[in-house]
């Protein structure tokens, strides 16, 4: 395995769209980094851009201390397991796991052994004689990963391999993908829209929008200082609530409430004395109890926490409770928030001390 | 012991992989039949070919592509009995030598009034003999390689299940 390295990389397709703006990222030996993003966003044209199926416009491309960004994908030593997971449907799942071996003339019963090695791995030793059309989509995501595993490639690169799977094969296969990383300690770059898969992933996330890297970090890093109100706003489950509040007097000032700051978030706020920021908190920390009061719309029991949606004012808000709530449309439910994000109204940056 | 772990692996990759080698010979001997086929009736020897052995003989032929097509997918997936079909079909073209080629090889050709001048000629016989031959040694080639595979990979087969 080994690192790879995106340096200044841009994509401009042949209308002059812009797709990717300067990408850099240091991916380090053996680590998952997930690419999050909205649709449209450019996490996708990035893979692609590593792995050769899309022209890099300018910018370095580094695997292994090589640069690539000139040559075919052949000759990249990268593997990519596609959406639609990409299987000969004429060949079996071990001839499917070994053709890429067959065409680089490998030794076939060098192929057998890595094709043996890859289907134990990946719980596919029993089907090794089917067809992809006798599998379940979760078996036939497998065969592709396992197409990739034969190859022993210096990258993986995984392009939505879940987006087809339904809720629950989508959670097993996740824990599979997260196991071979482990066993393999194999670099690989993720590409997905879901945010859950991207934080229970990725040993570091890429938040991208319009093209743009938002931030990289931790997923923790993302979840709890996210870097703006775009990465505020899209990671996390339910999103962000946010408040445009005034700071005034040491306290942030709502139209329909007002609540007290911390000795550190008035000393974040110094500088920003009578201005209007975004105030952002989490659905977990509007807690029971305070006063502000909220007017409920909806109550979604989740089995051990409940989300209540609802009205403060004129805003939309979401809290997510522990217990098992009961609350029915019309009710009154009295919160605090216990933690809170503030963002510059202007550049959408989160404030920071 | 290297040697011995090659040969195992050998015979395991018999599980996964087709006996696409019996199945290519045979396909090739269709070919090569097909070969024969059009080039045995010829148009300058009036009414020799006009009989029941024509239907027959085109009948034949038909069949025996289906059968050998059919035979090419029973050992490609390691079926005995298909092996055991693929050298009676060989067995069969040779046999087909001494039926329309041989007996027109030997007949004047009734439009020449000649005894020198064959409705086959000692050329077209030569070639349509080659390429019954040619297509009877791959049959029976196919058939062989499918018994050796076929036992060879029963025998593994059987071996494992002892085993588990």
């Amino acid at each position: 395995m080994s690192d790879l390295k995106l340096q200044h990389l841009e994509k401009v397709y042949d209308n002059n769209v812009k797709a990717v703006y300067d990408f850099n990222l240091d991916v380090h030996d053996g680590e998952l980094i997930v690419l999050v993003g909205p649709s449209g966003c450019g996490k996708s044209t990035t893979l692609r851009m590593v792995a050769g199926l899309e022209d890099i416009s300018s910018g370095k491309l580094i695997i292994d201390g090589r640069d690539v960004t000139q040559m075919p994908p052949k000759d990249r030593d990268i593997a990519m397991v596609f959406q639609n997971y990409a299987l000969y449907g004429h060949m079996t799942v071990y001839e499917n796991m070994a053709f890429s071996l067959m065409l680089r003339k490998e030794n076939k019963n060098e192929i057998h052994q890595k094709v043996l090695a890859a289907a134990e791995i990946l719980d596919l030793t029993s089907q090794l004689n089917k067809k992809p059309a006798q599998l379940s989509g979760g078996q036939r995501q497998r065969v592709a990963m396992g197409r990739a595993i034969v190859r022993t490639p210096k990258v993986f690169l995984f392009d939505e391999p879940l987006s087809n799977l339904d809720a629950k094969l989508r959670s097993s296969t996740r824990r599979e993908i997260l196991l071979l990383h482990k066993r393999l300690n194999a670099t690989m770059l993720y590409v997905t829209h879901d945010q859950t898969e991207a934080l229970t992933l990725a040993d570091r996330i890429v938040c991208m929008s319009m093209g743009h890297v938002q931030q990289i970090g931790t997923p923790l890093e993302l979840y709890d200082t996210p870097a703006n109100l775009f990465v505020a706003g899209f990671i996390g489950l339910p999103p962000m609530n946010l408040f445009d509040v005034e700071i005034k007097d040491g306290k942030a000032v709502c139209t329909e409430f007002t609540t007290e700051l911390t000795a550190q978030e008035k000393e974040m706020l110094a500088g920003y004395e009578g201005r209007t920021v975004t105030m952002g908190v989490r659905p977990e920390n509007a807690v029971p109890g305070g006063d502000i009061t909220v007017q409920v719309i909806s109550n979604e029991n989740l089995g051990q926490n409940t989300l209540v949606n609802g009205t403060v004012g004129k805003h939309k808000i979401t809290c997510k409770f522990r217990d098992w709530c009961s609350y029915k449309y019309g009710d009154t439910v009295k919160v605090s928030f216990n933690k809170k994000h503030f963002f510059d109204k202007e550049t959408t940056n989160a404030i920071r001390a | 012991m290297a040697e011995n772990k090659e040969a195992l692996i050998k015979k395991d990759r018999l599980r996964f992989t087709k006996n696409k080698m019996s199945s290519t010979l045979i396909i090739l001997a269709i070919v090569v039949n097909a070969l024969y086929f059009v080039s045995i009736y010829r148009t300058d020897v009036g009414t020799y070919y006009y009989n029941i052995t024509i239907g027959a003989s085109v009948l034949y032929n038909l069949i025996f592509m289906l059968v050998a097509f059919l035979t090419s997918e029973g050992v490609k997936n390691y079926k005995m009995s298909y092996s055991y079909v693929s050298i009676v079909l060989g067995i069969l073209q040779i046999a087909r030598i001494f039926y329309l080629p041989a007996e027109a090889h030997n007949t004047p050709n009734p439009m020449v009034g000649s005894e020198n001048e064959m409705v086959m000629s000692g050329e077209q016989f030569t070639y349509v003999t080659v390429c019954l031959c040619l297509s009877a040694v791959l049959l029976v080639c196919a058939g062989i390689v499918g018994i050796m595979k076929t036992t060879t990979l029963n025998n593994y087969k059987a071996e494992l299940e002892k085993k588990q």
